[in-house]
């Protein structure tokens, strides 16, 4: 104790409108709170979509669709692993149950409607409309998933909740190996029994060829815009801090009245939700054939990797991080047959470098704010 | 006692035991902590005091015995609805969320007053907008009460010692709490804020209308700021009564000092 407190319940009027004022100051993030940020990133999007095949190429183009793609899939892993602090090894799990469901939907769905199952309809046609119906079903089924999975699970800690998340993954994969071969013309899903649809004709490990290939850089960064304003708005928020202190001490939050288990719930099944739907944007993209292994471990640990890189908790390191390493095994093409190798020198170099991540838990802005942040050194002063 | 009738305890605790396998970790605590009451919790260490605060707020669920808060049973309730009952704690060993910044862990624990419907918040309707500002007002004016607003946006790991504890009690007091349990506050202090937290812990009681049980295994402050006082050792209650009483008592003498031979 520096100075004993005087013996004071409330403060002056002129303190207090002090405070107020500082209140209302000290945080930009209340400028956003309008639609302008999603009105914005929309317009963005539509700028990929027009702009980067004409100045940059096709090539480029495909290159901005799997970043934009891998930043929906670790921002919303990182509500997971880094906000709340738990950690999850089977995020790939809600991609494949979201990309399988969405592709079931637009596939069959076209089969239904127009009998064929190839892409329907110009630029906002009704393809696009079954497209969108079923990516947001995608969200909302891996939503539901997570949801099951994360009841019982989330009472768990540190590493038996990341085998038993890592075992989920596995088993969504072992699921869809199981599944029956694709009924290919309009005539046979007519035909076709309710026996054909338990399980599903989803391809069993040949994966799930013939999805409708709706995809484009407009969609996919629409869905990017969207998750970041909810990142955004969660970390930001009394939501926000629930999480982060859960991660940071899961006793004290439990003290101070935050209902860790529902918390946990939640962002699990925000996350599920937007890997869900980055699944359904998967599973249209051209040149892709979801298959089983989409849920396997692999794919869960280059997510994994992600978030560490950019930063537990850092929304924009995050991005940044999920963008760079899903483009760079492009971008080191030159280096040929070496490329996977020169990409796990840069993950270890990086990771000797800044071992916080990117940007520790802060955001890119903070580099510029005025405020001295302090300089996080060790664990408290205890 | 010939003093005035005792009101009617805020806090009821009666027959309270814990074992942790063949060890009485607590055995057979009963308390009865009045309204604006200042209660202490000695014993030698050891001696059970910190399970006694684990078994109020429920991160432990007792074996036996009651525990009552204005008549409400809240044995076997999370801690989470016990904290929204109205008991706050903090820690012996600090347990700040480091990373958020001092005023961020007192939000925290305002939230607690105010719940809001998360679509509300991932919407950023008015109502939400405006729930936001009043919890951070209400923040910085607690941390303003307690001289630590020049501080208010440091990381809550960088602050001081002293003022890491400072901030632990504003954090339990901004959950607006009826019984307000301190651990060890005293820890690491010299005896100089020792006696400048005993006036802050008074001016607490006063101040916010809360009851206050505050452990300690050191006698010093305990005897000078709590109007009854309860010893423990090994579990078990071995003395309780006013200050005096308890400094003269020849068992509470015994477990601090041993037996002399």
């Amino acid at each position: 104790m520096q100075s004993p407190s005087p013996p004071q319940v409330e403060l002056s009027q002129v303190e207090r409108e002090a405070l107020a004022l500082a209140v209302t100051e000290s945080r930009c993030a209340t400028c956003l709170r309008s639609g302008t940020p999603l009105l914005t990133g929309l317009a963005l999007a539509a700028a990929v979509q027009v702009l980067v095949p004409r100045l940059a190429g096709d090539y480029a183009a495909r290159i901005c669709l799997d970043a934009g793609i891998a930043v929906i899939l670790a921002v919303s892993l990182n509500i997971v692993n880094g906000l709340a602090g738990q950690f999850s090894l089977g995020h790939a799990g809600f991609l494949a149950v979201g990309g399988y469901t969405a592709g079931m939907i637009s596939y069959y769905g076209s089969l239904w409607l127009w009998g064929s199952g190839g892409v329907h309809g110009g630029w906002f046609g009704a393809g696009q409309a079954l497209f969108l119906v079923a990516c947001l079903a995608g969200g909302g089924v891996g939503a539901a998933v997570g949801y099951l999975m994360g009841l019982p699970t989330l009472r768990l800690r540190g590493d038996y909740l990341a085998i038993v998340t890592l075992g989920f993954g596995e088993i969504i994969r072992v699921l869809f190996q199981q599944t029956q071969p694709v009924l290919r013309t309009a005539e046979q899903f007519r035909a076709a029994g309710w026996e054909q649809f338990v399980p599903p004709p989803v391809g069993g490990s040949l994966g799930f060829s013939g999805i409708p290939k709706y995809t484009n850089n407009f969609w996919v960064y629409a869905f990017v815009t969207i998750t970041l304003i909810v990142a955004h708005r969660l970390k930001f928020s009394s939501a926000g801090r629930n999480l982060i202190s859960i991660r940071e001490d899961e006793v004290a939050a439990l003290a101070m009245g935050v209902h860790v288990t529902r918390w946990k719930v939640r962002a699990f099944v925000i996350a599920a939700f937007f890997a869900g739907i980055a699944g359904g944007l998967f599973a249209h993209e051209s040149g892709i054939i979801l298959s089983p292994r989409d849920a396997g471990f692999q794919r869960s640990i280059e997510l994994v990797i992600m978030v560490v890189l950019g930063g537990k908790g850092s929304i924009s390191g995050v991005v940044l991080a999920a963008a760079l390493l899903a483009s760079l095994p492009e971008l080191l093409r030159d280096f040929d047959q070496y490329r996977m190798i020169a990409y796990a020198v840069l993950l270890i170099g990086m990771m000797l470098v800044r071992p916080q991540g990117l940007f520790g838990s802060r955001e890119v802005w903070d580099l510029w704010r005025r405020r001295p942040q302090p300089v996080v050194a060790g664990k408290g002063a205890a | 006692m010939n003093g005035p009738p005792a009101p009617r305890p805020l806090l009821h605790i009666s027959g309270l035991s814990l074992s942790f396998g063949g060890l009485a970790a607590v055995q057979n605590f009963s308390l009865q902590l009045p309204p604006r009451g200042l209660y202490g919790l000695i014993g030698p260490n050891g001696a059970g005091k910190t399970t006694v605060f684990n078994l109020l707020t429920g991160i432990y669920a007792p074996d036996r015995g009651t525990i009552e808060l204005e008549g409400v049973s809240l044995a076997a309730r999370p801690p989470h609805r016990i904290a929204a009952a109205g008991i706050a704690r903090t820690f012996q060993n600090i347990r700040l969320f480091g990373e958020l910044s001092v005023v961020e862990n007192v939000q925290l624990a305002c939230a607690l007053r105010s719940r809001q419907h998360l679509v509300a918040t991932l919407l950023r309707t008015p109502a939400a907008l405006a729930r936001e500002r009043a919890i951070q007002q209400r923040s910085l004016e607690l941390l303003a009460l307690f001289d630590l607003q020049g501080r208010a946006h440091e990381a809550a790991q960088g602050l001081p010692y002293g003022h890491q504890r400072k901030l632990e009690i504003v954090r339990a007091l901004a959950t607006e709490p009826k019984v307000l349990l301190l651990d060890e506050p005293a820890a690491g202090m010299n005896p100089q804020e020792k006696r400048e937290l005993a006036a802050t812990i008074r001016h607490i009681r006063d101040a916010f209308h809360v009851a206050i049980l505050l452990i300690d295994h050191d006698m010093g402050l305990v005897m000078d700021v709590c109007e009854q006082i309860t010893v423990l050792d090994h579990g078990e209650t071995i003395a309780s009564g006013p200050p005096e009483q308890i400094q003269n008592d020849p068992q509470v003498i015994e477990a601090y000092l041993g037996t002399g031979d």
